[in-house]
């Protein structure tokens, strides 16, 4: 199988320095670890590398890197890439890191490509016949087994297994390839909307005021306050039940959970199984 | 100034009263005693006195004396009306702004709220806020949506989450483009969530329409997200697609809208054959569960001494295992599974304390948890307050019986699992 790792070039969250964004490094250990019979390739367009030389360190052999100009859409060249390439598995990011952060380059190029995505995804495995099954985060630990014939973009989630350690002999040996982009007409696509687009305004980062659950529009501080320290939720003013006999105390407790929704309802106890 | 000399002995007689058999001090010393010494100040009466008749509000006038001696205002009978929920109609709305929600298992969740307040604040007076609901959708109109428009119509799930073997987002995302092409809204919002976020830039490709994403702040005429790791505020005129960020935008909280149901027609999509072959969901799995994505947590204090059958329990009740700091310290529990604020803060929706005290923080670990269960011996404490059933009985003797009731409920043939 051949496996393509798309890689941004991000920055810090906290310093700002050029990283490989974490979710990345995450992929590449995802593609690596499916075993050494997998050709993996990690795929960079943008005009300098430095960045993603990172990803030699965290278990790629090869980059491929496309020089495409800062401000250009990068969705054409690696898709005319991948395209040429033909992998069987694209792996990326759910979104850039320190750019616009929008995280519409996966979308545009299962779009150009004609795959299908598959998002959120934390494990990865082959499965008999060319198939691929991709464990799907849901999201509080629940997961969603996908299984695929034939190629497929897949993008990480923060919850797949943590990134392979760097290590500074494997970037020495890594190969780092540049390749040459022709020039894209731009497409009438995404970019010719963007002329049309509203102008963004860009100013300093301001925090805003963090949106206190459950306190009413226009309340008064005692009652954000209320609301922050969970005494005004559902649980305020709940029942008390003093010195009940324990069997009572335990009925009482499994009608609360079921109400609640958190406990399933008793099985019959006609059921076969 | 000088105060009249107070003489003890005087004052002392003149509280005596008399008896059958000589006297005694009076008990009772409200009743003023005739002559001499200050008056005594009654607040509620003077309070009473510095009120604006009729209104139940003090006077705004600084400088007014207070008359103690003013009567009691006479109350005008308060009229408590009832408020009246007017459902507000909006016959012709002059554009639409459509709103996608998740509604997973057709309710809308907290995110899908405040994106139909945001769509309320961006259609404003005369624009209308239409939802794109699967299934009848409860409480879109006390959330703000002037119209609702169904998209079940062919066979049952069309927008299928129901069924976790009917996993199609491409398919779901072509839906709803020819809704948006249909109903052609001005705005289409939708959440950032992992499903929401995934359907908006499946339909953005599909529509190539630019999409601005992780909105923080919405106003009428502009939207604002943040881009360059925080660093910078893009703010624009709010153009056709937006997803917003949670927590960000308070949910619609004027009179409820009437949500009419409008019809629209979409031809069946000719769908190519899906490349998903086959997909299960695979539920959580309690024990492993990291315990702050837990959904139901059961946690013991240092009241519990019996670990042995509070495993046994949480297994059964198939729960996430919690603790509080102090058997973390003494080695009962692993670090991993403490609750608080030097260990786990929570997210789930229920919360089982066994023999807690209920410290500040170990409360601060729980501060987001929904529904809370107590059970301690000690009625004055904390977490009995914090709990929505609390009960004061040990928790050795309430372990058992719940692992009894649990295995009766799990049917015969099968012992707890
Ligand atoms: C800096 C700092 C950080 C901390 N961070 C945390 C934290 O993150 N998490 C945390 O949990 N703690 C934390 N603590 C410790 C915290 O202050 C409390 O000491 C701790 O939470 C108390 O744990 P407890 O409720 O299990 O024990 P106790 O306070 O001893 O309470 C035991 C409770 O069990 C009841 N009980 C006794 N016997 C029974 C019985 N047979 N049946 C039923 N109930 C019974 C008692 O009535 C009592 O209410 C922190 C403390 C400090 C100073």
């Amino acid at each position: 199988m051949r496996i393509a790792v798309l890689l941004s070039a991000g920055r810090h969250p906290v310093s700002g320095a050029p990283v490989l964004p974490r979710l990345e490094a995450q992929a590449i250990r995802l593609a690596v670890g499916l075993g050494e019979a997998h050709e993996v390739v990690g795929l960079h367009a943008g005009p300098d590398a430095a960045a993603v030389a990172e990803g030699l360190g965290q278990g790629l052999a090869r980059i491929e890197h496309l020089t495409v100009a800062a401000e250009a859409d990068p969705v054409p060249a690696l898709a005319a890439r991948l395209a040429a390439l033909a992998p069987d598995l694209i792996l990326a990011g759910r979104r850039g890191q320190g750019g616009p952060e929008t995280g519409l380059v996966p979308y545009g190029l299962a779009e150009a490509l004609d795959l299908p995505l598959i998002p959120d995804v934390i494990g990865l495995a082959p499965e008999a016949a060319d198939r691929l099954s991709l464990d799907q985060s849901l999201g509080r630990g629940a997961r969603r087994r996908v299984i695929l014939g034939g190629p497929v973009l897949a993008t990480v989630h923060p919850d797949a297994p943590a990134p392979l350690a760097y290590a500074y002999g494997r970037a020495r040996r890594g190969a780092f390839e540049p390749v040459a982009v022709a020039p894209v007409e731009v497409s009438p696509g995404l970019a010719a909307e963007a002329g049309a687009l509203p102008a963004i305004e860009e100013r300093p980062y301001r925090r805003r005021p963090k949106l206190v659950k459950g306190a009413p529009a226009g309340g008064s501080a005692a009652e954000r306050l209320k609301a922050a320290t969970g005494e005004a939720g559902a649980s305020a003013g709940g029942r008390l039940l003093v010195q009940p006999d324990p069997d009572e105390a335990a009925r009482e407790i499994l009608a609360y959970l079921r109400q609640v929704g958190v406990l399933a309802a008793p099985r019959p106890t006609d059921d076969p199984r | 100034m000088t105060r009249p000399r107070r003489d003890p002995r005087a004052e002392r007689a003149a509280l005596l009263v008399a008896t059958g058999e000589g006297t005694r001090p009076r008990l009772d010393r409200t009743v003023r005693r005739d002559g001499g010494g200050r008056l005594r100040r009654d607040p509620r009466r003077e309070r009473d006195g510095q009120r604006v008749p009729g209104v139940l509000r003090p006077r705004y006038d600084l400088s007014q004396v207070s008359r103690p001696e003013a009567g009691p205002v006479h109350e005008a009978p308060r009229t408590v009306q009832a408020p009246v929920p007017t459902v507000v109609v909006l016959d012709a709305p002059a554009f639409l702004v459509l709103v996608v929600p998740d509604a997973a298992g057709g309710r809308l969740t907290p995110h899908d709220r405040q994106v139909l307040g945001a769509a309320r604040v961006l259609a404003g007076r005369e624009g209308g806020v239409a939802i794109l609901a699967p299934g009848t959708c409860e409480g879109s109109g006390p959330a703000g949506a002037d119209r609702l428009v169904r998209l079940d119509d062919k066979g049952g799930d069309a927008l299928g989450d129901c069924d976790p073997g009917g996993y199609d987002p491409a398919g779901r995302a072509a839906l709803v483009a020819e809704a948006i092409a249909e109903l052609s809204p001005r705005h289409v919002l939708f959440p950032e969530s992992p499903d929401g976020g995934d359907l908006a830039r499946r339909v953005a490709v599909r529509l190539r329409q630019p999409l601005f994403s992780d909105v923080e702040a919405v106003a009428a005429g502009s939207i604002a997200r943040p881009a360059h790791g925080r660093r910078v505020e893009q703010r624009t005129a709010p153009g056709l697609l937006v997803t917003l960020a949670a927590d960000a935008v308070a949910e619609y909280a004027g009179p409820p809208r009437e949500a009419r149901e409008i019809p629209v027609r979409i031809e069946t999509l000719a769908r190519a054959a899906p490349a998903i072959l086959s997909a299960t969901t695979i539920p959580a799995d309690p024990a492993t569960v990291p315990l702050g994505l837990a959904s139901f947590v059961a946690a013991a204090g240092s009241g519990v001494t019996d670990l042995a059958t509070f495993r046994e329990v949480v297994a059964a009740l198939h729960a996430t295992p919690g603790a509080s700091r102090v058997l973390c310290d003494a080695g009962l529990m692993p670090r991993s599974s403490q609750v608080g604020a030097s260990g786990t803060v929570l997210a789930a929706t229920c919360y089982v304390a066994l023999g807690i005290s209920g410290a500040p923080q170990h409360l601060q670990g729980v501060a987001g948890c929904e529904h809370v269960v107590a059970v301690n011996t000690d009625l004055h404490a904390a977490m009995i307050e914090r709990a929505g059933l609390a009960i004061v009985q040990d928790a050795q003797a309430v372990m058992p019986a719940l692992l009894r009731l649990l295995t009766q409920d799990a049917g015969p043939t099968r012992d707890a699992p």
